[in-house]
This record gives structure tokens, C-alpha cells and sequence, in this order.
């Protein structure tokens, strides 16, 4: 038990220590080696969120309550806790954190020590995120994610960073105010913003304070979702993907909507249960972002923007599992992050390996490099596959939980159309696949090699990634069938 | 207690016509400082929410606390946005977001 304790302590302290590191040791030193740190960062926090899973699971524990300096046996000083969904969550970021890197270490060639402490605090304020007992706290980790992405969006201060980082702060004050307000009339009603005294909030208000209580949960919904890029407030997300370095888009699109905006309507869904409102809400939203990414997705041109409409549609599936209520639902809300985490940045990292080696994300401008870049143009297909949600890959197994989930509920309407949205998805990824890797090879492209270093590791682990999880999932299957959970 | 009510309708009143001002301010105006000034409106009357909401349920201490740590971020994000507007203004020479047109689709 006590090493559950210390494994707790690595996901808040590991990413200071860095932070300290990477500012104390002389900088030409730390230049050439900021992968290594952020990577062994990235690792603790991948092995430290595995070890915490099986602990938890031996000793049969469902949530586990920790602090970092005070001590635990005085009331109320346990401000963090462990869940296994937030693990999972932890899971995903260290893997994403690290991908990151890998690429960074390619791509990134100057401003090495802002992007290492950026990084770092971004680490510092998602795990934050998924670990803390109260919604005002959580405001607050939100806002030091918000803000280390921002800086991280115009790093380079090239006009088209800035554009997308200007865009992306705007939209998200609106944000801050909306969750800000929410949090203000939520605290009216219950003298506290602790989880647990919100939970009956809504059986002990009548009337007016009923209205409030509803319009706070509205707002909720609202600032989550412009944190989340769901439709109708997807207008910043591309901008700043597509301006954004690819080792940022990579945070960005991999975790950082699905942190700030999933996890926090995963929070609302869990605090009001079984309110018919919040479903419909996010049912809307869910249906409206599926359909309106994958139809978007296929007009573009530039590929990292093809990839950032396509989270938006893969963000309304997340939102269509959360929306059903049952426990099917949030499980495949749960799997389906995991798995758009593992292909959106093999997706990612593909369009890092073309703008290493070709120059330029215009799809227009490629073609016929299936023979010139074999791993890159294979796990992409691997991506394409489990993006569309073709078995074996992962993204299958999500999408079908979050189906049957939708099915099982009453709203079998809208599990069709999660069905039949699968087809955009293909078309636009086929699409891309077809202009980028198939085909004629023109001119200029005929010198093109394969990429070599980090980038070419990863896109070879996250492929493995993709297709393990996929083929063991059935195990997944029967352990949550064992545990009763479905 | 009839005051009290009184007192906490003009509030959010108040309230929900700055933050209206705010964003009214924000989506209309082009030059990018205007823009910030909306946000600050609003976030003027979001601090009154919260400190309204401890003086409706008698921890004042608690919004206190609450409302310090809202000022403080305000301030960071009020440094990155200055700094994102002066790096706009060195490459535009002005500050009207309609130069901002290079990212669409």
C-alpha cells in the first residue's frame, strides 16, 4: 500500500523535478539532451500508472485517496485520488507525452529548454486534472493547461502560430467564463465544490435555485465542449493544429481536448447522473460533431488539418458513449480515448515523417510514396483501419462498446448514425491515403527516403500498439465481464 | 430577508449584463486590446458571482480563496495574451484581427 503512495507521488512531483533540471544544468548541455529527460519522464509516468492499475486491482481497491506534503490522517488534507478510469487517463498522457517527444526531437530545433518546461507544465496540469476531488481545483489545472498550450502554439512566433494561438485564447476565455460562472452558482447551492457535496444537489433545490442549478449545468456543458473542439465550437481547433509545430498538434489533438474537454464532461456526466438533460445535450453535440468533422474532413487539402477534422468527428463518438448514461457507455467512452489517443498520433507523426522528408502537408503536391516511405505509408494504413473502425484494430472494439451502449439504452437511432457515419470516415481517410501514399509519383518526389530516428520508432511501436490492443482486447472483454462491469 | 433577495437579484442582474457587455464586446469589435477588455468585463463579473455566492451561503472564506486564485490566473493569461498581441502588432504593424486571414478552410 505504501507504494501505491509514492507511485501517486510521481505524477505531480516527477514533472517539477523536471522542470528544475531542465533550468539548473548549463544549456548547451541540456540542448543536446532534452529528450532524454522529458522521455524519462514520460516512461516513469507510463510504468508508475500501470503499476498503480495492478495494484489497485489486487488489492481490490475502487478509488484510493492520497496527499503529496500533508500528512493523511488529518481530515480533508487528502486532495488527490485515484480512480481507474483516471489512470487509464494518466495511461494515455504519459504515452502521448512521449510520442511527443520523439518527434520533438526531430522537428523542434530551436527554443529546446521553453519547450521542455512548457511540456512539463502542461504534464503538471493534466494529470492535476484527472487527479483531484474538487470542480474549482480542477478550473484551476485547466487554466495551466490552457496556458502552457497557448505559449506552446506560438512558440516559433511564425504569423500562422500566432494566428492559431490568438484564436485559440479567445475562444477559450469564453470558456473560462462560462465554467467560472457555472462553478459560482454550483457553490451558491452547496457551500462547497467538493465532488461529493455536489452530488445531491439537484433533489434539495426547487424552484429558482432549480433554474440555476440547470443553467450552471448547461454552462458546464458549453465551456467543456469549446475546451473538447465539439461542434459548434471546432472553429479554433484546426487553426491551431495546423499552425501549431507537429510535436504540439501531437499533444494537442492527442490528449489535451480529450483532458480538458472530455474529461470534464465525463466529470459533469458523473456528478448528475441520469439528468435526461445532460444526455440530450451531449447527444446533440455528439451527432453534430460526428457528422459535421467527418463532411469537413473532406474538402481539406493540408493533411495535419484532415487529421484535426477528424478529431472532432472521433471527439462526438467519445461524447455519443458519455451521452447514454450506462456503464457500457462509459467504458466505450473510456476505450475509445485510449484508442483515438494510439491513432491520431501514429496520424500525427505520419504528417511529421512527410514534413521531414518531402517538405510540405499539401496532399496535392504528393503521391505514389507507398514504395519510398514503406513504414510510414503502413502505419498510416494501420491508423486508417482503426480510425474507421475496422476489426482487429482498437478503434473497432471502441466503437462497438460505444454502440451497443447507445443501442442498449433505447436511442437506437443514434446508433445507427454512429454506424453510418463510419463511411465519412472511411471516405476522407481513403481519400488521403490515395493522394498521399497511391498512385503516380511526381518528379520532384522521386529522391524521397524513408525517415530515420525517433520518428520512425514510434510510428513502429504505436502500429504495435494499435493492433495488440485490438487482438487482446477480447481479454478486456472478459475481465470487465469477470468484474461484473458489463 | 425580503432586502436580501432584493439584493441578490440586482447582483446577478448586474452580473449577467457585464458578462452580456463582455462578450457583446468581444465578438464585435476587430482591434485585438478591445477584445480584451471584453474578457476582462466579464471576468469582473464573474469574480462578483463568486463572491456573491459566499456571502448567499455564509463561507466567505472559502470564496475568498477562490476568488484570489481566479485574479491570479487572469493576470497569466493577461501576460500571454500581451505577449501574443505585441509579437501580432511587430508583424502586421497594427492590431486589427482582420489581418488574421491566413489560416481558413
Amino acid at each position: 500500500m505504501n507504494y501505491l503512495n509514492y507511485a501517486a507521488a510521481v505524477f505531480l512531483l516527477i514533472p517539477i523535478a523536471a522542470i528544475a533540471i531542465n533550468n539548473i544544468c548549463p544549456k548547451p548541455y541540456m540542448k543536446k539532451n532534452f529528450h532524454t529527460l522529458t522521455g524519462t519522464v514520460a516512461v516513469f509516468q507510463i510504468a508508475a500508472a500501470a503499476y498503480a492499475l495492478c495494484a489497485m486491482n489486487a488489492n481490490g481497491l475502487t478509488a484510493y485517496d492520497f496527499s503529496i506534503l500533508s500528512n493523511l490522517k488529518i481530515t480533508g488534507s487528502a486532495l488527490f485520488r485515484l480512480t481507474p478510469v483516471s489512470l487509464i487517463f494518466l495511461l494515455c498522457i504519459g504515452m502521448v507525452a512521449f510520442v511527443s517527444v520523439a518527434v520533438a526531437s526531430k522537428t523542434v530545433e530551436s527554443m529546446r529548454i521553453s519547450y521542455v518546461n512548457l511540456l512539463m507544465t502542461m504534464l503538471i496540469g493534466m494529470n492535476g486534472m484527472v487527479l483531484v476531488k474538487d470542480l474549482f481545483t480542477l478550473y484551476v489545472f485547466l487554466d495551466v493547461v490552457g496556458i502552457s498550450s497557448f505559449v506552446l502554439i506560438s512558440l516559433f512566433r511564425s504569423t500562422k502560430a500566432l494566428e492559431g494561438s490568438v484564436k485559440y485564447l479567445v475562444i477559450s476565455e469564453f470558456a473560462t467564463i462560462f465554467i467560472l460562472t457555472a462553478l459560482a452558482f454550483i457553490f451558491m447551492q452547496t457551500g462547497s465544490l467538493a465532488y461529493q457535496d455536489i452530488g445531491g444537489v439537484l433533489e434539495g433545490a426547487d424552484g429558482s435555485q432549480k433554474n440555476l442549478i440547470y443553467l450552471s449545468i448547461a454552462l458546464l456543458i458549453a465551456g467543456f465542449s469549446i475546451k473538447a473542439g465539439a461542434v459548434p465550437f471546432h472553429s479554433w481547433l484546426p487553426d491551431a493544429h495546423q499552425s501549431a509545430d507537429t510535436a504540439v498538434s501531437i499533444l494537442l489533438s492527442g490528449i489535451v481536448i480529450k483532458i480538458a474537454g472530455v474529461y470534464g464532461l465525463f466529470m459533469v456526466v458523473s456528478l448528475f447522473p441520469g439528468v435526461r438533460a445532460v444526455q440530450i445535450a451531449l447527444a446533440a453535440i455528439g451527432v453534430a460533431s460526428i457528422l459535421t468533422g467527418a463532411l469537413l474532413a473532406l474538402r481539406q487539402t493540408h493533411f495535419k488539418r484532415i487529421v484535426a477534422y477528424s478529431s472532432v468527428s472521433q471527439i462526438g463518438y467519445i461524447l455519443l458513449g458519455l451521452s447514454c448514461g450506462t456503464t457500457v457507455g462509459l467504458i466505450g467512452a473510456v476505450a475509445h480515448v485510449f484508442s483515438h489517443a494510439a491513432f491520431k498520433t501514429t496520424l500525427f507523426s505520419n504528417a511529421a515523417a512527410l514534413h521531414e522528408q518531402v517538405g510540405t502537408l499539401d496532399i496535392d503536391k504528393m503521391g505514389g510514396l507507398q514504395s519510398r516511405m514503406p513504414v510510414t505509408s503502413l502505419s498510416s494504413v494501420v491508423a486508417f483501419l482503426s480510425t474507421a473502425g475496422i476489426p482487429p484494430f482498437a478503434g473497432f472494439w471502441s466503437k462497438l462498446l460505444i454502440i451497443i451502449a447507445l443501442w442498449t439504452s433505447g436511442s437506437a437511432v443514434l446508433g445507427g448514425v454512429a454506424l453510418i457515419a463510419s463511411i465519412f470516415t472511411c471516405a476522407y481517410l481513403l481519400r488521403l491515403q490515395k493522394k498521399v501514399f497511391f498512385g503516380e509519383t511526381p518528379e520532384h518526389l522521386k529522391n524521397v527516403t524513408e525517415v530515420k530516428g525517433g520518428i520512425k520508432f514510434v510510428e513502429i511501436a504505436l502500429t504495435v500498439i494499435t493492433s495488440a490492443t485490438g487482438i487482446l482486447f477480447p481479454l478486456v472483454l472478459i475481465y470487465l465481464q469477470s468484474r461484473g462491469l458489463i | 430577508m425580503d432586502q436580501n433577495m432584493n439584493f441578490q437579484t440586482v447582483m446577478l442582474i448586474v452580473g449577467f449584463l457585464m458578462i452580456i457587455a463582455g462578450c457583446y464586446c468581444m465578438i464585435r469589435t476587430y482591434h485585438i486590446l478591445k477584445i480584451f477588455i471584453g474578457v476582462e468585463i466579464a471576468m469582473k463579473a464573474v469574480t462578483m458571482f463568486l463572491v456573491l455566492a459566499g456571502y448567499v451561503n455564509g463561507r466567505a472564506g472559502l470564496s475568498q480563496a477562490y476568488v484570489i486564485t481566479a485574479i491570479v490566473l487572469e493576470v497569466v493569461v493577461a501576460v500571454v495574451f500581451a505577449g501574443v498581441t505585441i509579437h501580432l502588432y511587430k508583424k502586421y504593424g497594427n492590431m486589427d484581427i482582420r489581418n488574421l486571414t491566413q489560416l481558413k478552410g
